[in-house]
């Protein structure tokens, strides 16, 4: 399985006379959960921007495996496998729980024209399923039928019960899970999630990072930016520290947690023995 | 002329225009809505004004009192009160208040049109006498022109004071920033939002009093003319009123001075039309090159899921009853269609534009319906459709060969492919307001470089269409129209279905989120786009062969704004929805006076603000209403399932509270069918003992129908127990809708499960 490494090379991003990202290097492993850590104003978003491709930075590369995707647009990174959660949960509030999913499942190719003519890769037509299945032969279709993709997800996190919901009416914790499982469901190779956890209760969060974990183990790296100081250090692999636009610490939670600046600038508060305790116990 | 005197000549029309981008700025700048009914207003006042004077014989000052203090603010205040101040108090998106001053429009233009008529008059009092005065040498100026413009400077000085230095001025920009909040410290909201409308709306009084003597006096004209300068807003990025002003004197000077030039050939004619458009054609360059407008608020203006309560059709296996149910719709809707082939010839001919409306509006469908663009030209694609397809029979388009009429008008309608994807182009990062404006100016520029311009638009023959050697006849032409509906009915029947309705639906509930899973937004707006064009060119085509005529007024910018309100009254995501809307703007318009059908649009756009989701969506919610009222009366109370709170869909879309049905324990006909119905909707909540009363939260009926009720209920309380029995077996095969049906059904106290992960409930669409 070859799976893309998600790399951010020299990133620079200015707005006017303020560099919100200054020279910053990150790289994002397959099966490995990285965090993103930084008090508010240290340039987080903004890097987390230039890596889903919302903005363009001013100089530096961003790769994917060896592909440079630094002037991608999103939905191209997207169907190569960089996949992204918003802080405001971003489903489609018209759409039941299961055609959210499915959207999600659906969209890395994109021959909308067949669509037009009522042709359908699902469909019932014998043209329709010819042409499936050339799809699938020269490997430009989905991965595996996309129905089965989002049955798989919403059954692995619980959510068969909610799929004929119109996901417009959900609360937040579920919000949140939907839109997990709909990047999910877009196969990704990379997942970057963005404050996941804010909004979500406590037992919520403990699912959201047994979740992590498992999917991370199934070989998807995930960059995780969060205020979530407990849960960050909780789940992750390695972390990276931002103050100022630049990082100051970078490695194993451990490292980044011992770092005088970090402990200085962003943790001083935090309870951090019983955080890395929790780590080490799941 | 000397170059001085024609700049001289051009300031009195700046002036005026930028009186009016001075109104729309104050009115955007205090609500927050960018005021398209402007135009609207300026007209009426200045056929109140000429009223006054000339029919009632009241002094001009008096009567500029009267117009100017009285009735401009007047209008301006009802308007708060009644139209804006309930958006603003739920938060409406700036999307809805687009449409709600577009209604406001549509309603003054009916009023208008109703009661002066359409035609020009000439007659329009000044103000101020016909004198000049000598500036140096032979060189005049009009007493009018440097009123204007010390009233520009005026209003300039005044506003900017009063928003920069005063008290006032730091609670509109609260009020502005958010309404609630401010009330809530205490800032008197809807008084400014009042002064600010009041104001506003004084201005354009003003603009149609100043404009109306130099042009001829007449409903769309004079409206279309005051649209023109938002070219000033758009250059002063909704926010720097120096700037709308100096853009209204650069632009209207530079008009003026290209008087002194003249060319031959088509740069000649280009360069006459400029010379009375080029505030038309700046809107539209300002739009393409302004990076951004300083919208207010979230910016979010795009959110056109206000207007469409509705997501996809269910993806998986869809209930027996819900297909029946289409089924009878379509059926229904199919005979409608076809009646008008038995009415008499005049009547028929009277029906041969139903189709050719209802194609445009199912253009509007696609494109603001299921994709949530807003577009405002698509009278421009209609017109181009028939104006090629006219071209391709005469033999008249690039040397090509003459076609047959109906292949002419087919490939005329492909051809306008090219140009709504250019349109579309700008849509990929537009969304709202200015998307709105952009397609607005697009339509506008192609109407006055096109559509009104002999080279183009005259000398065109109107072969009757002939199919197999035969000229068609009356009949044979309208399923011709019914064939091409069809066409455009099974285009956006796929464009809704599967997985490329799915993916527009995403783009329109959130654009960025679709990005982020892959969804191609980019292609998607522009599939939209050109497929939306092609289909308006289709129905200008037919429109044209209805009416035997091509006139540029039938496809005049105005137009487009007539047919983007009518399709959201009646359901922007709604292709019957279309169809109703075509009947019946035709219906009225044949039935009753010009303008008519414009005025009952314009009142029905008001009415949106109690009904979001537009008449389609109102008559889904009065369906499931009255199917819940009666499911209620047939429903033991011991067994109903709890009833959902109200649950918020989208920016403004309540869906209407839905009970839980329990499917089985109804009448089989009745209590089966309404569960499967409402399932869609409805989470599945844990049925627990209810005790409600039989009428909980169903409307108050009527003695008769309360009545009615009781023997019905009674009646099905007597036949419940066999009833039951017979529901039992669920997935009968006559038992219609049960397999959707029991996705919401259950005895009391036991969590529902659904039928399975696959099975999707049929949803009330």
């Amino acid at each position: 399985m070859s799976r893309g490494v998600l790399q951010g090379v020299g990133l620079v991003r200015r707005y006017g006379g303020l560099t919100a990202v200054d020279h910053v290097d990150l790289v994002a492993p397959p099966g490995m959960i990285t965090g993103l850590i930084g008090p508010n104003g240290a340039g987080k978003s903004t890097l987390f921007s230039l890596l889903t491709g919302v903005e363009q930075p001013d100089e530096g590369q961003v790769l994917l495996g060896t592909t440079d995707i630094t002037r991608m647009r999103p939905d191209i990174r997207s169907r190569r496998g960089l996949v992204q959660t918003f802080q405001v949960p971003s489903l489609f509030p018209t759409l039941t729980v299961a055609d959210n999913l499915l959207v999600g499942a659906e969209n890395r190719r994109r021959d909308y024209a067949g669509g037009l003519l009522g042709l359908s890769a699902q469909g019932r037509g014998r043209i329709s399923r010819t042409v499936a299945g050339l799809l699938e032969r020269t490997g430009l279709a989905p991965k595996g039928p996309v129905d089965q993709v989002v049955e798989e997800v919403l059954a692995s996190l619980g959510l068969a019960d909610l799929c004929d919901t119109i996901a417009g009416t959900l609360p937040t914790g579920a919000l949140r899970l939907v839109e997990f499982a709909r990047a999910l469901c877009a196969q990704p190779d990379i997942l970057l999630l963005d404050e996941p956890a804010s909004g979500l209760d406590n037992a919520e969060t403990a699912k959201l990072s047994q979740l992590l974990r498992q999917t991370a183990d199934r070989g998807v790296g995930i960059l995780i930016v969060d205020h979530d100081v407990d849960l960050v250090f909780s789940v992750v692999d390695q972390v990276y520290a931002m103050v100022g636009g630049k990082v100051v610490a970078s490695g194993d939670p451990q490292t980044v947690r011992d770092n005088p600046t970090v402990r200085s600038v962003y943790l001083a508060q935090a309870p951090l023995a019983a955080a890395g305790q929790a780590r080490e116990g799941s | 002329m000397t170059s001085i005197d024609l700049g001289l000549a051009g300031i009195s029309l700046g002036a005026i225009a930028a009186l009016s981008g001075i109104g729309l700025l104050v009115t955007y700048r205090t609500n927050g809505v960018l005021n398209l009914a402007q135009g609207g207003i300026a007209t009426l006042v200045a056929y109140v004004f000429r009223e006054m004077v000339v029919e009632w014989g009241l002094p001009i000052w008096l009567a500029a009192v009267l117009a100017l203090g009285v009735v401009s603010p007047g209008i301006g205040l009802l308007l708060e009160r009644l139209v804006f101040r309930p958006l603003a108090r739920r938060r409406a998106s700036a999307a809805e208040s687009l449409v709600a001053s577009l209604g406001v429009l549509v309603l003054i233009l009916g009023i208008t049109a109703g009661l002066w008529g359409l035609g020009s008059r000439s007659d329009a009092p000044s103000i101020f006498p016909a004198h000049s005065v000598r500036l140096f040498g032979d060189t005049r100026i009009g007493v009018d022109a440097l009123a204007e413009l010390a009233m520009v400077v005026v209003f300039a000085i005044v506003i900017g004071l009063i928003g920069a230095r005063t008290a006032f001025g730091r609670q509109i920009r609260a009020v502005v920033d958010d309404r609630q909040l401010a009330e809530l410290s205490g800032v008197p909201a809807d008084r400014v939002a009042a002064a600010g409308w009041a104001a506003g709306t004084t201005l354009a009084g003003l603009t149609g009093v100043l404009l109306a003597p130099r042009f001829q006096l007449n409903p769309y004209g004079l409206t279309l003319l005051v649209l023109e300068t938002f070219a000033v807003v758009v250059a002063a990025r909704l926010s720097s009123m120096p700037v709308a002003v100096l853009t209204a004197l650069g632009i209207s000077i530079l008009q003026s001075e290209l008087r002194q030039f003249t060319l031959d050939g088509d740069a000649g004619q280009i360069l006459t039309v400029l010379q009375s458009n080029l505030f038309i054609v700046a809107l539209l360059i300002l739009l393409l090159a302004v990076p951004k407008l300083r919208e207010l608020g979230s910016g979010d203006s795009g959110a056109t899921s206000s207007f469409s309560s509705r997501g996809a059709p269910p993806s998986g296996r869809v209930g027996q009853t819900r297909f029946r149910r289409d089924y009878l719709g379509k059926l229904g809707g199919f005979a409608l269609l076809l009646a008008p082939l038995t009415f008499a010839p005049s009547d028929l001919r009277s029906a041969f534009q139903v189709p050719a409306l209802a194609l445009i509006f199912l253009s509007m469908v696609i494109v603001t319906g299921y994709s949530g663009q807003i577009s405002l030209g698509v009278a421009g694609f209609a017109g181009l459709g028939a104006l090629l397809s006219l071209k391709l029979a005469n033999g008249d388009l690039f040397g090509l060969p003459a076609l047959p009429g109906i292949w002419a008008m087919l490939v005329g309608a492909l051809l306008v492919a090219p140009v709504g994807l250019i349109t579309g182009y700008p849509a990929i990062r537009r969304r709202g307001l200015t998307l709105a404006l952009t397609t607005f100016a697009v339509g506008a520029v192609v109407s006055r470089f096109v559509f009104e311009q002999p080279t183009f638009a005259s000398g065109l023959y109107l072969d009757p269409l002939t199919a197999f050697g035969h000229a068609l006849s009356e009949k044979a032409f309208y399923v011709l129209e019914l064939l091409c509906l069809g066409l455009g009915l099974l285009v956006v029947r796929n464009l809704h279905h599967g997985r490329l309705g799915r993916a527009l639906l995403a783009v329109r509930d959130h654009s960025g989120g679709a990005a982020a899973i892959g969804v191609d937004v980019r292609n998607l707006k522009l599939l939209a786009f050109t497929v939306s064009s092609v289909i308006a060119g289709l129905g200008g085509a037919l429109l044209v062969h209805s009416s035997y005529s091509f006139a540029a007024d039938d496809f005049a910018p105005l137009q487009s704004l007539l047919w983007f309100t009518a399709v959201v009254v009646f359901g922007a995501d709604s292709a019957a929805g279309a169809i109703v809307a075509a009947a019946f703007m035709v219906t009225i318009d044949v039935l009753a006076p010009a303008g008519t059908s414009t005025l009952a649009v314009g009142i029905l756009a008001l009415a949106l603000g109690w009904m979001p989701g537009g008449l389609a969506s109102a008559v889904r919610g009065v369906l499931r209403l009255l199917a819940q009222y009666l499911a209620d009366s047939f429903v033991d109370p011991n067994q109903r399932a709890p009833r959902p709170v109200p649950v918020r869909i989208s920016a403004v879309g309540y869906l209407p509270a839905t009970t839980g049905i329990v499917g089985n324990s109804g009448l089989p006909g009745i209590g089966a069918t309404l569960g499967a119905a409402r399932s869609g909707h409805v989470p599945r909540w844990p049925a627990v003992s209810g005790s409600y009363g039989p009428l909980a939260g169903a409307p108050a009926p009527t003695p008769f129908g309360a009545a009615l009720v009781a023997a019905v209920a009674q009646y099905a309380a007597g036949q419940a127990g066999q009833v039951t029995h017979a529901a039992a077996p669920a997935g009968g095969p006559d038992l219609v809708g049960t397999a959707a049906g029991t996705g919401s059904s259950g005895g009391p106290g036991e969590p529902i499960s659904g039928p399975g992960p696959t099975t999707q409930a049929g949803g009330w669409r």
